[in-house]
This record gives C-alpha cells, sequence and structure tokens, in this order.
C-alpha cells in the first residue's frame, strides 16, 4: 500500500484521514482512504490545510482511479512521473452538476466532497458551498474553503466511529491484514446494521409558496420588487448589456470503433396452449434449467447467493428455478423452448414414422373416415337415421331407375340391400356362421367353412366392422373350416370357434395375434366331429357354486354336448349324450357311448330357464333336455324326417319354439305338445339356417337353398312375405337378425355377407306376443277339430 | 410394417380417392400418390391450416387436441388426419 509513502508527502491529509472514514461507494478516492470494516459514513472536523499540497492532490487526483503509485528510485527520490494534463491553475474549472460537486476536481476540499454529496444536503448547503467554491481560484480560499467546510460540516452529523490516528490504523494494517483471514473465517463477526441518514439526492426547491404560508407577503413583496425591478431594467444605469466570452477547452476528437450491433427483430405469440405445454414440460426440465442458471452466473446478480438455493430436493429448488428464469432474461427461456421443440423432432426418420403405432391408428381412422363418406347413405338407413342427400352428387338418374324396378308394388314388403361384407380374402369360401359382439353392437364375426365333409380347406374368421365394410378389423386363420362361432357376454373380446374337426379355440379379439388364448387340441376327451354349434351361457340361476358364471357349451357330431371349463386348459365335461331313442332301451354299461350316439346338430338354451335346453340330432329328433340331468331326456319331439340343422326358442313367448331341417320344412312348436302346431313349406328346398326376429314375435326369418324368406305370421303363415331371390349359383347359407335396428344379414357360399333392410313389414306397437299366442291357437283350434273330423271320419 | 402398407394401399384404392399424402411433423410430405409439386403445395398449405385449427381448439381447452381436419369444397373433400387421437 502507497499510503506509507503518502505520509511523508501529505501530512496535512494525514490528518484529515485519520479521522475519517468514509462510505465505500466514494469510489474514486478509495485508493486514498482507509477502507476499514465499517460502512458507517463519518465525517469528522476536516481541518486542513492542503495549500501546500496542492500538487500533491492534484497527482492523487489525476491517479485516482487506481491506487496512487509512487516510484521511488535508488536513492529514494521521488521519481513518479507527472501527469500529462495539469490544468491550469487560473482556469475556472468546469463546474459539474450541483449534486455530485464529488467530480470536480477543484483545488480545495476535494477529497471531502463525496462525503459531502452522499450527506445530507440541502439546498442551502450547496448555496453557500459553491460560492466559495468559486471564489476559491487564488490560494487564500482554501482558508476561506476551509472554514466554510468546518462550518458546515458542523452541521451535520456526526457518527464517531474508529476515530484512532491515522498512524495506528496504518500500522495495523498491514497486520490486520494478515489476521483477517485466519480469523475472519472462524469468527463470528457482529455487524451492526444502522440507518444512515437519508441521502437527498436531488432536491429541487419549490418555486411556488402557498398563499397561506406565513412568508406569503413578504415573497409576494419581493416578486412584486423584482417585477418592477425588470420592468425598469432597460433604461437603467444600474443594468449594463455586457458581452463575455467563455472559455472553451480544447476540444479533442475522439473515435471508438465497435462491432456493429446486430439487431434481430424476434416475435413470439403466447398462447394458452403454448403456456399449457411449456408448464407440463416445466417438470422434466426444471433440472436443465438449473444447469443453465449455474452455468450463466455472471448474468445472475447474485450467483453467489444463488447456489447454495440450487440444492437438489430442497423446498427452495422451485423458487430458485423461477427466479432463474426471472433473472437470466434469454437463456433458460430458450432452452426450455428447445427442450419443448426436441420431442416434436425426435422423429425425423422416415421408417420410424411409418412403423409407429400413431401412423397405423391415424391411417385406420383416414380409412374408417373416407368409406364412411362412401357408405354414409347405407350406414344412415341402417342406423334408421334420415339419410341426407349429397347436395354435390349428380347421381340421381340410375338410382331412380333402379327403384322402380325394384319396387312394382311400393308398399309390399321387400328387402332393401344396403352393403355387402367382403372382400378378397374371404371371396369363394363359404360362410358358415355368423355372430354379433354382445358389447360392440357394430363388431360382427363371421366365420367361413365348408359345411360339406368334401372341400375342406382351412377356415377363416373374420371380425367385421361396420365402420369399414371393405376389409375386416381382424382376421384369424385357422387349420380347418369354421362351423360354429359365439361371442362371450362376460369377457366381450372372447370368441369361441368350433371348427370342422373338432376343436375348440377362444381367440381374444383384441389383440391381432393370429394364436388363440386357448384350444382344445390337447384336451383328452375332445370332439372328434365337427362342432356344429357353440354357446356361451351364463348359469346365474342359482346353480350350486362352481357352475355360476359364463360356461361354453357345444354340441358336436359325436353325439356329445359338452360343456368346457377354462381351468389350466380347456377341460370338458359332457352335459348330454344324445342316444338314439331306440337304443335308450338296451343301455349297455360297456359300451354305449359310440355307437348308439345320434350326431348333434343344434341346441338353444332357454331365454328364461336357463337349465332347459333343446338339441336337435341328425336323425330329425329334437331332445328337450335339463342342464341338472344327464341321462335322459325331458321331452323328445318327433316331425322331421331329415336333419334338424336349427333349433330356437321364441324370444317373446315362453312355449314356443321353431325348427328347421334339411327335409325342406319348418316346424313350429309347442313345448307342451309333442306334434308340431305349424309347418311351413315353401319350396323344395333345404332350410340352412332359421331365426327369430328380435322385434316382432311373430316375424322369422329363413335361408333356403336359392332363397331367403322372411315369414310374417300375421300376415299369412303359408306363404313367406318377403321371399327374396338370390343369384344363380349362390346360395344364402347363414342368416343373423341386428338386434337394434330393422335389418337382417345374409351370408352366402360365396364368402359375402349381405346387409338387407327390412322395408314395409308391417309394424306393431307391441312385440305382438298375443299375435303369435293367437295364431297359435287357431291353428290348434283348427287341428283339433280337424282331428276330430278326422277321428270321426 | 406391411399392415401400413397394406392400409395406404386400400386407402389409395377406394373408389373416389384421388391422392394421398403422408405428411411429417414439420409438414414435409415424406409419402405421395401425386406428383411433387402438387403434394409439397397442398402439404404446405394443409400444414399451415392444421397448426392454426390445432392452436384455435387447444387455446380454448389446452387438454384438447385436434383429432381429424376435414374441408369440403365444391369440387372435392381434402381431409386431414392429425395425430392428436
Amino acid at each position: 500500500m502507497s499510503n506509507t509513502t503518502v505520509r511523508q508527502k501529505r501530512t496535512a491529509l494525514k490528518v484529515a484521514k485519520s479521522s475519517k472514514t468514509l462510505n465505500v461507494s466514494s469510489g474514486v478516492f478509495r485508493g486514498n482512504q482507509s477502507i476499514t470494516k465499517s460502512i458507517n459514513p463519518s465525517i469528522s472536523g476536516k481541518s486542513f490545510s492542503s495549500a501546500s499540497d496542492s500538487k500533491v492532490l492534484d497527482k492523487s487526483l489525476a491517479q485516482t482511479p487506481k491506487h496512487t503509485v509512487q516510484v521511488f528510485d535508488d536513492h529514494g527520490q521521488d521519481v513518479t512521473p507527472h501527469p500529462l494534463f495539469i490544468p491550469d491553475p487560473g482556469v475556472l474549472q468546469p463546474k459539474q452538476g450541483k449534486i455530485f460537486p464529488a467530480h470536480d476536481t477543484s483545488w480545495t476540499t476535494v477529497t471531502d466532497f463525496p462525503s459531502i454529496a452522499f450527506q445530507t444536503t440541502n439546498a442551502s448547503f450547496t448555496g453557500p458551498f459553491t460560492k466559495s467554491f468559486f471564489g476559491s481560484v487564488s490560494a487564500s480560499r482554501t482558508s476561506q474553503t476551509t472554514e466554510s467546510v468546518t462550518d458546515e460540516t458542523k452541521d451535520l452529523l456526526v457518527k464517531p466511529d474508529l476515530s484512532s490516528s491515522l498512524s495506528d490504523v496504518q500500522a495495523r494494517r498491514e497486520e490486520v491484514k494478515e489476521q483477517v483471514r485466519e480469523d475472519i473465517i472462524d469468527r463470528v463477526v457482529d455487524s451492526y446494521l444502522t440507518e444512515t441518514e437519508t441521502i437527498w439526492l436531488l432536491d429541487i426547491p419549490a418555486v411556488s409558496v402557498s398563499e397561506d404560508s406565513e412568508d406569503a407577503e413578504a415573497i409576494k413583496e419581493r416578486n412584486q420588487a423584482y417585477t418592477e425591478l425588470c420592468k425598469s431594467r432597460l433604461g437603467n444605469d444600474k443594468y449594463v448589456e455586457r458581452s463575455m466570452q467563455t472559455f472553451n477547452d480544447a476540444p479533442k476528437t475522439k473515435e471508438v470503433q465497435s462491432d456493429s450491433i446486430t439487431m434481430v427483430d424476434k416475435a413470439v405469440m403466447s398462447t394458452t396452449w403454448d403456456m399449457y405445454d411449456s408448464f407440463c414440460n416445466k417438470g422434466d426440465v426444471s433440472e436443465n434449467i438449473v444447469v443453465s442458471a449455474e452455468g450463466n452466473k455472471a448474468i445472475v446478480p447474485d450467483s453467489s447467493s444463488m447456489s447454495p438455493l440450487l440444492n437438489p430436493g430442497g423446498p427452495d429448488q422451485s423458487m430458485s428455478v423461477f427466479s432463474t428464469i426471472s433473472t437470466v432474461s434469454g437463456s433458460s427461456a430458450y432452452l426450455e423452448k428447445m427442450t419443448c421443440v426436441l420431442p416434436v423432432v425426435e422423429e425425423p426418420d422416415l421408417e420410424l414414422i411409418l412403423q409407429s403405432d400413431k401412423f397405423k391408428q391415424d391411417l385406420a381412422v383416414m380409412e374408417r373416415v373416407v368409406l364412411a363418406n362412401i357408405f354414409q347413405p347405407k350406414l344412415a338407413a341402417y342406423r334408421q337415421l334420415p339419410v341426407i342427400e349429397d347436395p354435390d352428387c349428380v347421381e340421381t338418374q340410375t338410382e331412380e331407375e333402379s327403384w322402380t324396378e325394384q319396387s312394382k308394388n311400393p308398399l309390399s314388403p321387400f328387402l332393401e340391400h344396403l352393403w355387402v361384407f367382403k372382400c378378397e380374402l374371404t371371396e369363394g369360401r363359404n360362410v358358415s356362421c355368423m355372430t354379433w359382439n354382445k358389447k360392440n353392437p357394430d363388431l360382427l364375426a363371421v366365420g367361413y367353412g365348408e359345411l360339406d365333409f368334401k372341400d375342406q380347406k382351412p377356415g377363416l374368421v373374420c371380425c367385421w366392422s361396420l365402420k369399414n365394410p371393405t376389409w375386416p378389423d381382424r382376421i384369424f386363420h385357422c387349420e380347418s373350416g369354421i362351423t360354429a362361432l359365439d361371442f362371450s357376454a362376460c369377457n366381450a373380446s372372447q370368441l369361441a370357434v368350433g371348427m370342422y374337426d373338432g376343436t375348440i379355440a377362444i381367440y381374444n379379439v383384441q389383440t391381432t395375434e393370429q394364436t388363440p388364448i386357448i384350444d382344445s387340441s390337447d384336451c383328452a376327451n375332445m370332439h372328434a366331429c365337427p362342432v356344429w354349434q357353440l354357446r356361451w351361457v351364463d348359469h346365474d340361476t342359482g346353480l350350486a357354486g362352481e357352475d355360476q358364471g359364463e360356461m361354453l357349451i357345444s354340441v358336436s357330431g359325436d353325439g356329445r354336448i359338452s360343456k368346457w371349463i377354462h381351468y389350466k386348459g380347456l377341460e370338458c365335461v359332457d352335459l348330454m349324450k344324445l342316444k338314439s331313442p331306440n337304443m335308450i332301451v338296451n343301455k349297455q354299461r360297456w359300451n354305449p357311448k359310440i355307437l348308439s350316439l345320434a350326431p348333434g346338430l343344434c341346441f338353444d338354451f332357454h331365454p328364461n330357464d336357463s337349465k332347459i335346453y333343446l338339441a336337435g340330432t341328425e336323425e330329425g329328433h329334437i331332445h328337450k333336455c335339463s342342464y341338472s340331468y344327464n341321462e335322459q331326456f325331458l321331452e323328445t319331439y318327433k316331425a322331421h324326417t331329415g336333419p334338424v340343422y336349427k333349433v330356437t326358442w321364441s324370444p317373446f313367448c315362453p312355449d314356443v319354439f321353431l325348427s328347421c331341417s334339411s327335409d325342406w320344412t319348418i316346424y313350429l312348436w309347442r313345448q307342451d305338445l309333442t306334434k308340431p302346431v305349424l309347418g311351413f313349406t315353401a319350396g323344395q328346398k333345404v332350410v340352412f339356417d332359421i331365426k327369430w326376429s328380435p322385434h316382432c314375435a311373430t316375424v322369422f326369418g329363413a335361408v333356403r337353398e336359392g332363397k331367403v324368406e322372411i315369414w310374417d305370421l300375421r300376415v299369412s303363415s303359408l306363404d313367406p312375405t318377403i321371399a327374396s331371390v338370390t343369384s344363380p349359383g349362390v346360395n344364402p347359407t347363414a342368416l343373423l337378425f341386428t338386434p337394434e335396428t330393422d335389418c337382417v344379414l345374409v351370408g352366402d357360399s360365396e364368402g359375402q355377407v349381405t346387409v338387407y333392410k327390412l322395408k314395409n313389414l308391417p309394424a306393431g306397437d307391441s312385440t305382438q306376443v298375443e299375435a303369435l299366442e293367437d295364431v297359435i291357437r287357431t291353428t290348434l283350434s283348427s287341428q283339433h277339430t280337424l282331428g276330430k273330423t278326422d277321428r270321426d271320419a | 410394417m406391411a399392415e401400413v402398407e397394406d392400409t395406404l394401399k386400400r386407402i389409395q384404392s377406394i373408389n373416389g380417392v384421388i391422392g394421398t399424402i403422408v405428411v411429417n411433423a414439420e409438414g414435409i410430405p415424406i409419402r405421395s400418390t401425386l406428383d411433387n409439386s402438387t403434394s409439397v403445395q397442398y402439404a404446405g398449405l394443409l400444414h399451415q391450416l392444421t397448426m392454426k385449427a390445432r392452436g384455435t381448439v387447444r387455446d380454448i381447452d389446452p387438454q384438447n387436441d385436434l383429432s381429424f381436419l376435414r374441408i369440403r369444397s365444391k369440387k372435392h373433400e381434402i381431409m386431414v388426419s392429425t395425430g392428436g387421437l
């Protein structure tokens, strides 16, 4: 520190310095002052004369930005270079603002200027001060100023502090400095915070005075006197116009070159979703922001205080993050933007996009939408919605023609063709069975398999959706032809499939896997003959414990009706063996199974009482059986002369059921009568399938070879109400009603499933149960009378 | 992968479909059945419109997202399936 040398030269200054500690912020003079730890500004009486040391002062002033450097040669002579610019002592220094006279390089109490400036000053204070300042060009002024300074300083508040002599301070300086480092670390320092005096930075005296104030009168008089003075100034001898020449300092040109500041316009639209996104991603990005905060400490104002806050896991974590964002202007926001953008740019690869699941989904949606556009009128008709005409569509001529052809009598019932489920996969295959999904009424499962023992080829199960009639949603290839299908009601995605070789498999249609969940090929007593019908039956009518819940029941050509349990593989339990009636009498215990079983072709559980079911056999018998009794039939109905292909209970009348057979007949039975009530024959064609309508009790549909028939018993029991002939060579083989709308699906031997809408059928308010019963009653009564007359005859 | 190709082919072969364009997140067509200039034009214009539509939907409710956009004109109908399902 150069102050040691200063001591010799500036004796006068020393005194002042010793009794004074300055505010730290007086940066200009820091080098000259002894900086102690206390920051209390204080001004003690400054009585010093610096006249003799004006030159030294000047030197110090010139070099004040840095420590005063004294250069000594070997002989101890001061060879400190003089400053190049020595302002002429006679030249009046340009007056700086009143506010900070500290910057004035005056000859007088320069060192005091900053301190005084930061003290409480008031207008009155600076007034006389500056006057004295201007008048102090000569050497004698210093004394004046000192006097004035001392006068004024007395007015100021004094905070006595370490007012030790400078020498003491100086001497102790180096030692203290050494000790500082060691002691300070351990020592607990008491820092006293005191409020400084109010620092007036700007005080502009008011120019106006309230009229109510005390000296208002005096001021008014003075104002008046002044205005009169101004008026009389013109011709007055006291006031003379005189010009003055001001001295201009020597100008100096200075050039600065800097890099061009490039300006970039940046605009961001702050949208609600943008903010929401950034908010959501903040949790992932917070660590990145922390990193950025640490890396940009220069920008953060209190970087030293930030670091302890950035503890992961501290509750201040989020706080620090936010504050980082607020202080660090662009960097963290930029980082956030980066990380938001990154996930978007993650898949530039074409292959990745094409393989992504999202793309598949989008494609599927697109396909469905486009098809919905095309099939819109058909689907609307299907769903019984009003069909909206396409306003941009121009094809009306051809449609009208086809309409007129179709409906010669516009009021007669007919089947309106809506659309066809077909694709290249299904061409040439025979539709053997169809079923709706129990949960999703738009999902249809169709099984393709040959019904004859010849032409057997690998089977196919397709799950079609109404929303896409051109391609099935799911395709399952099976080894042998499909003969039976049913969706489970409990697990709507399980589809049980029965095949020509007797295998039963259960597929999960939620996935596109080709393998079934389970199949019965490992089961010991699996069916040896084709499984002709499958049904998931829900026994919830209070049976014994283990029989509750849904079970899969199948009937097969080996004459067994079995119940399948899914327990470590598919296990089956025989419910009934369809023994031929003539064999029941002589039951042989040792091996009655193989020889005397009639192949079963169909069965149906009673809709209300799930213990009773009907089974139709190849011999033409229909057996009524009970679930809990597997030895004997409850009833046998004999009327058909050929294999009974289908038997169905009426969904409305609890006692009535229908059966169809290859002997060209359909019979309507009542449970308690062993003879059929009604028989329907219309043509000499084999009846493949028969179904009750789910809406009307008197309506049922049947498919024969080459014809689709809809019978309505209210209208006629001799002829079908609608008989629609299919194209030659194509046989409809399966029939399905839609549970919600009035459409019917027909599957044929070419692999097509056609959707028809029933038009102009007589509709009724109720389900017409009474109508059906009436019909039956009248028929029975007429039969009765007939029978009687016959017998009589 | 093959499934995707099949679906694309099926969509293109539907009667009435003029062309199909697959666009990536930046609006650059990566696969198209139309010629290059038309693809680029359609992709650029539709991308802007889709962004605007998506911004609109999300401004109203940030948790919502645009799933499908249809533009019906006198001559054609343009359908855009975005990824927001």
